[in-house]
């Protein structure tokens, strides 16, 4: 028996028909020449314009990205297998554009914006280019919010700000993702939406990043825009685009929105794979003279926007808007020094390295104090946490220091001892389990703890417990101490005083 | 590997310069279309990639079947395509010769599909409106085709007006679709 669609109510038909322009117009066809592994080139189509979606029979549509003397070279959006030689391509006149909205929260899309998640169609009233260029200086204005990703190592010592574009940057296995992830549940609840676009990643590991933000109720404030690994090239190339005018509907409408691109790395490969397959000359590591263009432009689009700018696009008054973007590159055998990831570490406004060795040895989040950086995340750190984040960064920076040269020394002074433990400690309390980001009062009790010597008596292999038991205990005997710094972030006399007796009432009372 | 019409365009080109030097634009469009037809011939055309010919040989092959219709720059043209090996190119060369010759003479060759017969009188309607949007000279060639079930569909080298009832249930389908 067949079945009727829900597409099928006549009233939806009708409208349909209504809107139907059978005017004919003049276009511009060509012919298919030769279709080989998603590369079409086309015969005709004069008028062509770069970048121009094409139509091919049955419903197929292509990306014009060579013009040619006598022919064009197109790569086809989604399968190319129906698409044969002789068969008419159309010009269409439009630049390919995705559906953005409020709609779209919550949904899987692939990078043409269509849902993959099998929840129904996306009632979505607009549409954005896939290709902007970014707002220019005049519309731009300095990063001073935070956007805070619930790690206590992140947030203290390489803090992210709203508008700020943070690479992740680290071997297969070191926790790229899940710092993306987390950073992205710590969003719940903060206002900002995210995007995850998902790149070249098997349909497994998307599967499961959905789950997890199901699970950490994230999804309500997320979008993710999957392009994976049996997805053609031109869908990964395009998906960070895609998911980018997604966040930029937010960035548009004065809100604040956070991208991550899991990863580009791989976006880089299916981008070199499309411009070998239309013959452009390769260049170092085979990738195109372009390679560059590609994540800058990209990029560039995450941005914090000043209000004159939320009100000429969209209307709303006295807001500004932003996107920050997590970009992150997989390198091999921690080579930073390879093609792309050197283009995104100057592309960016920092980066956070995550090492193998330190994640073998149980650090983690396996971030590389040293050599991570934020050049613009200070000026937006929240004010309790920059002021007790200051002695982490050198106490680390000192102990590996110190760490190195004791080795060889079998008698150190007590100071040097005293150092060394402390940095332990200090060490020791980074660490982070996944899927739970802290709070700015948690973490600032966390760092205090360790700042004014609570932690000086307390067994290094013990100070996770002392944490957790100390966060639970603070949550539970001292919420409004924890609500208003979470509330005012500030930092002064009374929370200073407030926190030394919470630490003091707990290590009287308590045991971990 | 180049395209086809990318290696013709300079012989079409030289043929054409060639033509209107000695004012015998048609002569020479009449020259080429013998001699591509000629070439088009199954037998000819295995003469034409033959491996153990001389290009010399290939190529007198083709001008003495022309026999009389060349006259000397046109046998001179194909020797000089049959030394380059380029007498697979003739077609092609044709099609931009006379894409060259319209261009000069401000003409535009159009064809006119229809569903039914059109009568003088609608073929001289069209070609005025034709020639209103086109801005130059129209020669009008018609043919039908029966699926279009209705309407025109006119093509004038790249552009295409798709006019048929059959373009238009297209497009209502694709629109209930999405």
């Amino acid at each position: 028996m067949q079945q009727l669609n829900p597409s099928e109510i006549s009233e939806i038909i009708k409208k349909r028909i209504d809107n139907l322009d059978v005017t004919s117009q003049a276009q511009n066809e060509g012919t298919v020449v030769s279709v080989f592994d998603g590369i079409v080139r086309i015969h005709g189509l004069a008028d062509v314009m770069y970048g121009e979606m094409i139509e091919f029979e049955g419903g197929k549509y292509g990306l014009a990205l060579n013009l040619e003397r006598d022919s064009v070279g197109a790569v086809v959006l989604g399968d190319y297998k129906s698409i044969a030689e002789g068969q008419t391509a159309k010009c269409t006149g439009r630049i390919l554009e995705v559906p953005t909205g409020e709609a779209l929260l919550g949904r899987v899309v692939d990078a043409l914006g269509n849902p993959i998640d099998g929840k129904g169609p996306i009632e979505s009233n607009t549409t954005a280019p896939v290709e902007r260029v970014a707002p220019g200086v005049i519309s731009r204005q300095g990063v001073d919010q935070p956007l805070e990703t619930g790690y206590k190592s992140v947030d203290s010592m390489v803090p992210v700000g709203r508008g700020q574009r943070e690479l992740i940057i680290g071997d297969r296995q070191t926790g790229k993702s899940a710092m993306a992830i987390d950073a992205i549940i710590n969003q719940k609840g903060t206002g900002v939406k995210c995007v995850y676009v998902a790149i070249g990643q098997k349909q497994s590991s998307i599967a499961n990043v959905v789950r997890k933000l199901e699970e950490h109720g994230a999804m309500e404030h997320t979008i993710i825009v999957a392009a994976g690994a049996s997805d053609p090239a031109s869908m990964l190339y395009l998906a960070p685009y895609a998911g980018c005018a997604m966040g930029e509907y937010f960035l548009d409408q004065g809100e604040d929105a956070l991208i991550v691109y899991d990863d580009l790395t791989k976006q880089a490969w299916a981008y070199r794979q499309i411009s070998l397959l239309l013959k452009r000359p390769p260049g170092r590591e085979a990738y195109p003279g372009d390679v560059f263009y590609l994540h800058s432009r990209l990029l560039e689009r995450a941005c914090r926007v000043n209000p004159d700018y939320v009100k000429n696009v969209s209307g709303v008054e006295g807001k500004t808007g932003s996107l920050t973007a997590l970009p992150i590159i997989e390198t091999q055998g921690g080579d930073v020094s390879a093609f792309v990831p050197t283009n995104v570490i100057s592309i960016t406004d920092g980066q956070i390295f995550l090492e193998t060795s330190l994640f073998n040895a149980g650090i983690r989040p396996a971030m590389n104090a040293g050599i991570s950086v934020s050049r613009v995340g200070g000026a937006a750190q929240t004010k309790i946490i920059k002021k007790l984040g200051g002695g982490i960064r050198l106490a680390l920076a000192q102990y590996r220091e110190l760490a190195a040269f004791a080795q060889f020394a079998s008698d150190l002074d007590d100071a040097t001892r005293a150092q060394l433990e402390y940095g332990q400690r200090v060490t020791e309390l980074m660490k982070q389990k996944q899927y739970a980001p802290m709070s700015t009062a948690e973490m600032g009790l966390s760092i205090f703890a360790a700042n004014e010597g609570f932690l000086d008596d307390v067994e290094v292999n013990k100070i996770g417990d002392f944490e957790a038991a100390l966060l639970s205990y603070a949550n539970s005997e001292f919420a409004d101490l924890m609500a208003q710094i979470n509330v005012k972030g500030d930092f002064s006399k009374d929370i200073s005083a407030g926190l030394k007796e919470l630490l003091e009432k707990f290590k009287a009372t308590q045991a971990w | 590997m180049a395209e086809l019409t990318t290696l013709a365009r300079p012989y079409a080109k030289a043929a054409f310069a060639e033509a209107v030097e000695q004012n015998a634009l048609v002569q020479w469009s009449d020259m080429l279309s013998i001699a591509t037809q000629f070439a088009a011939d199954d037998e000819l055309a295995q003469v034409l990639v033959h491996p153990s010919l001389t290009a010399e040989q290939q190529a007198t092959a083709l001008t003495d079947l022309c026999g009389d219709k060349l006259n000397q720059a046109g046998k001179n043209f194909l020797m000089v395509l049959g030394e380059n090996k380029r007498l697979t190119l003739l077609p092609e060369i044709v099609a931009a010769f006379e894409e060259l010759k319209a261009a000069q003479e401000h003409a535009v060759d159009v064809t006119v599909a229809s569903a039914f017969e059109l009568t003088d009188a609608q073929q001289e309607t069209l070609s005025q409106a034709l020639k209103n949007k086109l801005q130059c000279d129209v020669r009008l060639t018609s043919e039908v085709d029966q699926t279009l079930v209705g309407g025109v569909i006119i093509r004038a080298g790249d552009l295409v007006i798709d006019g048929s009832v059959r373009g238009k249930l297209a497009k209502l389908a694709e629109a209930m679709d999405s």
